[in-house]
């Protein structure tokens, strides 16, 4: 172990599994996978195409059970739970095609996600009570309007988010996993589709909100754009074929034989150290 | 034992012709044929016109009817309709057939007159020849059966399966713009689906008929019997669809043989066998916890891409929870405040029999608030309200009359009963998926219809039950604004539960599934809380149409009929209260008026006019009275706007510069998403 993952690992990680294992049929689509994510800190998760990135994701925020292994959100083992327990314990995540409430405007989804973890009683007494029609009291207000404008959405507040491009749809599930409160987050391919200004906007976005001390929040990047997320992870952890094959500080992962071949010698995009140009590795990293 | 179980096969054979039919079908096109038995019963229909009626010989008979008249239904079905559903969501495909189930009998009546036909001859000629086997008489009709179960398994799998055919329409399943894009008219590929299903139902239909009669609700059941097996199947394996269609006619079968013939109960449990089947089937799945796979989004991603987002679902306008201006306060309950105003009047304004109608209609009303609930809301189709209706009616009876309580206390008890019921019936069946609630709820129906509602103690020699009115509301007048205060309540509750916290979770939940759970809320509770609700408001409709009538005959809870009632609440709105007073006063008022001065002949006109606006809802999902009043609300809002810019969305960036000012349609406009510059 290195002294820079000592660093990374020394408090009690707030998303930790080990050896997890998802077999579909006759196909391991995760063999023996161990990761963990360190308090306000963001954690890549890389790979090649099927590499079972998405699988762990699923597994991770409850979405899908596992053949084997365990899951631990701040040190509860939530292996049994289900997604809305999970969520409620403080795992958001969003997805790479956004699943988002068509029905709603931007800021119902956030005020949905507020209430959900501060006012979760609202969801049944609201029923019964009249009262639901009198306006949001001041504090749900505050977040809600602060969370909107550090991710630049209070423009579009009041639209219904089906009328969004996608660039926006995306800062809308950011905002909505930020509303609950969470402790991690987990961002599924959270670049894929956008442009290179959209991209440096979610990026720039991602690292407000774990510098926010208040927030307390650590994200678990999902990233085709291995130049994107070796820039501005703390820590990365590479799948292939449903193994893990590495799992270290950036500088270490680029020089590591064992990516270099996963990613058949894509040198380029794995030793490029763009910080600002996010996109500019897009799809390179394809076999 | 030999011979009831090649008896058995009889049966059998034909739930498997029926359940290879829907399975096909749906693996298909995506769509689930509700329509399937009466599609069945009109081919059927045809065939004993043209063969006993116009004394055609069998062949002729059967060519034209199963293999001309089928197909070519099929294909104008597709053209006018179903080409219509492709992109849209399972629920809104459901109630389309859910429509031609109402529509196709009602139009059968119209056209061949109506009269149960109890012996309908098949395809043997007759005095049907009967053969040998294993010492065990086996008739011609019989025979036919098996060859037209076998020929129906193996050409389906291997069409299906191996040819070229077979492999268009497999694509065009998984997304027909790429279909389309590879040089295969999607449109004839579905065509032809549609084309072979009704040759199916055809089939079916002509091969049943010498065992049920030609009687739609029979056809019904027998479907009801097949959708046991397509439940079992998780609606694509064709060969366990077969398999458990033929085990259940063995079962039914054998369940004559052997139990005793005396009691009541043999009856009972061999209508209960699908019914059997499905909770089996369903408690498997719950204990495995297995969601199973429904097509939730037909088409790839192109398809999608290509499609208007927010026409696909039947209910899903935005709820607008916490944003409402005035204006559109003003507009949003104008409407709906002079309906019931108007609605209030009638009974000061018309006389005698038509005050008593106008109790009916009000407490008709309430029942449908279930649906504008469970539908509207909460984005599930249950076909069972009526049932609730009826169990809160009974249950309301049983109370008020043999127990002496107070009647609406009696009312408001059935209503919870039908609750406990209706919570136990989501709970099995919406983890599952949207179709599956269809399924197992229409089956339910079925099930309680003719095991707890024929029971002797509830018909009571065909008198049924009867029921005092509240001492303060004895006339019909009265007893009119009683029922009409009790859909206020109602209807209050809803909109309070559509703008609280509840209703922004309910429909988050319509929306995205994933969403809503990885958001933290619990899809299962809040669709079964939604569901069960549903049902006390049935229920306590049920209870005070009985109480309108002063008396209840159980069977007036006629499934089919619940059908023809969701037929009229979604032709005129499904999402809104004031849709449901209409569709309460229009059930009630419109075959009272066509009796009263229309010719005998046009009393199925009604039921045919309800279906086919049922199927309008592929057009119109939010129904003709919400189109009319958005369009009226859009108007308004124009005149209002006309000094503001239109809405423009031409960004990808959430800087906060380029975007002017968003305002969304009813649907999330989806023009929206393709407008990129700025509109003139």
């Amino acid at each position: 172990m290195t002294s820079t993952q000592a660093e990374v690992v020394a408090e009690v990680p707030v998303l930790l599994a080990r050896g997890i294992t998802v077999r579909f049929g006759g196909l391991n689509a995760l063999s023996n996978v161990d990761l963990d994510v360190a308090p306000s800190s963001i954690a890549g998760l890389v790979g090649p195409n099927g590499a079972g990135k998405t699988t762990m994701l699923a597994v991770l925020s409850g979405l899908l059970r596992p053949t084997q292994g365990r899951v631990w959100l701040r040190g509860k083992d939530v292996t049994e739970a289900s997604a809305q327990a999970r969520a409620r314990s403080g795992l958001a995540r969003t997805f790479q095609q956004p699943e988002l409430f068509l029905g709603l405007t931007v800021r119902e989804h956030l005020v949905l996600a507020d209430r959900v973890h501060f006012t979760p009683r609202r969801l049944w007494r609201d029923m019964v009570d009249p009262r639901s029609l009198m306006p949001a009291s001041s504090d749900e207000n505050e977040r809600v309007d602060g969370l909107l404008e550090l991710l630049n959405l209070t423009r579009v507040a009041k639209a219904p988010v089906a009328a969004l491009p996608l660039g926006v749809c995306r800062l809308v599930e950011v905002g909505r996993a930020l509303a609950s409160q969470p402790h991690v987050i987990l961002l599924d391919e959270p670049l894929s589709g956008l442009d290179m200004k959209a991209s440096e906007n979610l990026l720039s976005v991602f690292q407000r909100v774990v510098k926010q001390t208040d927030r307390d929040v650590s994200l678990l990047l999902v990233e085709h754009d291995v130049a994107a997320v070796l820039a501005l992870s703390n820590w990365i952890f590479v799948l292939d074929f449903g193994e893990r094959i590495a799992a270290d500080i950036p500088e270490e992962i680029r020089r590591d034989p064992a990516v270099r071949s996963a990613y058949l010698g894509d040198e380029e995009s794995i030793h490029s150290e763009p910080v600002a140009p996010a996109g500019s590795g897009r799809d390179v990293i394809e076999p | 034992m030999l011979e009831f179980v090649i008896a058995g096969l009889v049966l059998g054979g034909i739930y498997a012709i029926a359940s290879a039919g829907l399975v096909i079908t749906y693996t298909a096109s995506g769509i689930l044929n509700f329509a399937f038995g009466a599609m069945a019963f009109f081919i059927a229909r045809f065939y004993y016109f043209l063969h006993t009626q116009q004394s055609w010989g069998i062949a002729p008979a059967a060519i034209v009817a199963i293999g001309l008249a089928g197909p070519l239904m099929g294909v104008f079905l597709y053209a006018v309709l179903f080409r219509h559903l492709r992109f849209t969501s399972p629920l809104i495909k459901v109630v389309a057939t859910v429509g031609l189930l109402v529509a196709i009998p009602a139009l059968a009546t119209i056209i061949f007159g109506s009269g149960a036909i109890l012996s309908a001859p098949g395809l043997a000629p007759e005095p049907v020849h009967v053969y040998q086997f294993l010492g065990v008489p086996v008739t011609l009709d019989q025979i036919i059966v098996y060859i037209c179960v076998v020929a129906t398994v193996v050409v389906g799998a291997v069409v299906l399966r191996y040819t070229e055919v077979g492999l268009k329409v497999r694509a065009m399943v998984d997304s027909p713009a790429m279909t389309d894009l590879s040089g295969t008219n999607p449109d004839a590929v579905s065509a032809g689906v549609w084309a072979v299903s009704v040759f199916f139902a055809g089939l079916t239909g002509v091969l049943a008929a010498p065992i049920i009669g030609l009687d739609a609700t029979n056809f019904t059941l027998l479907i009801a019997a097949a959708f046991a097996a397509v439940v079992a199947a998780k609606l694509r394996s064709l060969p366990i669809a077969v398999g458990v269609g033929l085990l259940m006619g063995i079962a039914t079968s054998l369940a004559q043989r052997y139990l005793p013939p005396s009691s009541q109960w043999t009856g009972e449990i061999i209508d209960a066998i699908p019914f059997i089947v499905i909770a089996v089937v369903l408690l498997y799945n719950l204990v495995r916890r297995g969601r199973v796979g429904e097509i939730e989004r037909i088409g790839g991603a192109l398809d999608r891409a290509i499609t208007p987002q927010g026409e696909s679902r039947l209910a899903g306008s935005t709820s607008s929870a916490l944003e409402t201006g005035s204006l559109s306060l003003v507009s949003k309950y104008a409407g709906p405040l002079v309906l019931i105003i108007a609605a209030a009047a009638l009974p000061l304004i018309v006389q005698g029999y038509w005050v008593g109608l106008m109790a009916q209609a009000f407490a008709y009303a309430v029942i449908f608030l279930s649906w504008t609930l469970v539908t509207g809301e909460g984005g599930m189709l249950w076909l069972c309200q009526i049932t609730f209706a009826g169990i809160g009616a009974i249950t309301a009876a049983e109370l008020a009359t043999t127990h002496g309580w107070p009647v609406l206390a009696a009312v408001l008890a059935g209503g919870v009963i039908a609750m406990v019921i209706g919570l136990v019936v989501g709970l099995l069946s919406i983890r599952l998926g949207d179709l599956y609630v269809a399924l197992v709820t229409l089956t339910f129906g079925l099930l309680v219809e003719n095991l707890v509602f024929t029971l002797p103690r509830f018909v009571n020699s065909g008198l049924g039950l009867t029921l005092n009115r509240p001492s303060f509301a004895t006339s019909d007048r009265a007893y009119a604004y009683l029922c009409l205060a009790a859909f206020v309540i109602v209807a209050l509750f809803i909109l309070n539960y559509r703008r609280s916290t509840s209703g922004l979770a309910m429909n988050a939940v319509r929306w995205s599934d994933a969403g809503a759970r990885t958001t933290g809320v619990s899809v299962v509770q809040m669709k079964v809380t939604v569901a069960a609700l549903g049902a006390l408001v049935a229920g306590i409709g049920g209870g005070l149409l009985a109480v309108a009538q002063t008396s209840i005959v159980p069977n007036e809870f006629d499934t089919f009929l619940g059908v023809v009632w969701l037929a009229v609440l979604v032709t005129i709105g499904i999402r809104s209260t004031a849709a449901a007073l209409v569709a309460g006063i229009s059930f009630v008022m419109l075959p009272a008026l066509a009796q009263a001065y229309l010719p005998s002949w046009t009393g199925n006109v009604p039921a045919l006019l309800f279906g086919l606006g049922a199927i309008s809802a592929a057009k119109y999902p939010e129904g003709v009275l919400a189109e009319q009043s958005r369009r009226f609300r859009g108007q308004l809002l124009r005149l209002a706007d006309r000094q503001r810019a239109p809405f423009v969305v031409d960004t990808l960036s959430p800087d906060p510069a380029p975007i002017d000012n968003v305002v969304g349609g009813d649907h999330g406009a989806p023009e929206a998403a393709v407008v990129v510059g700025k509109v003139p």
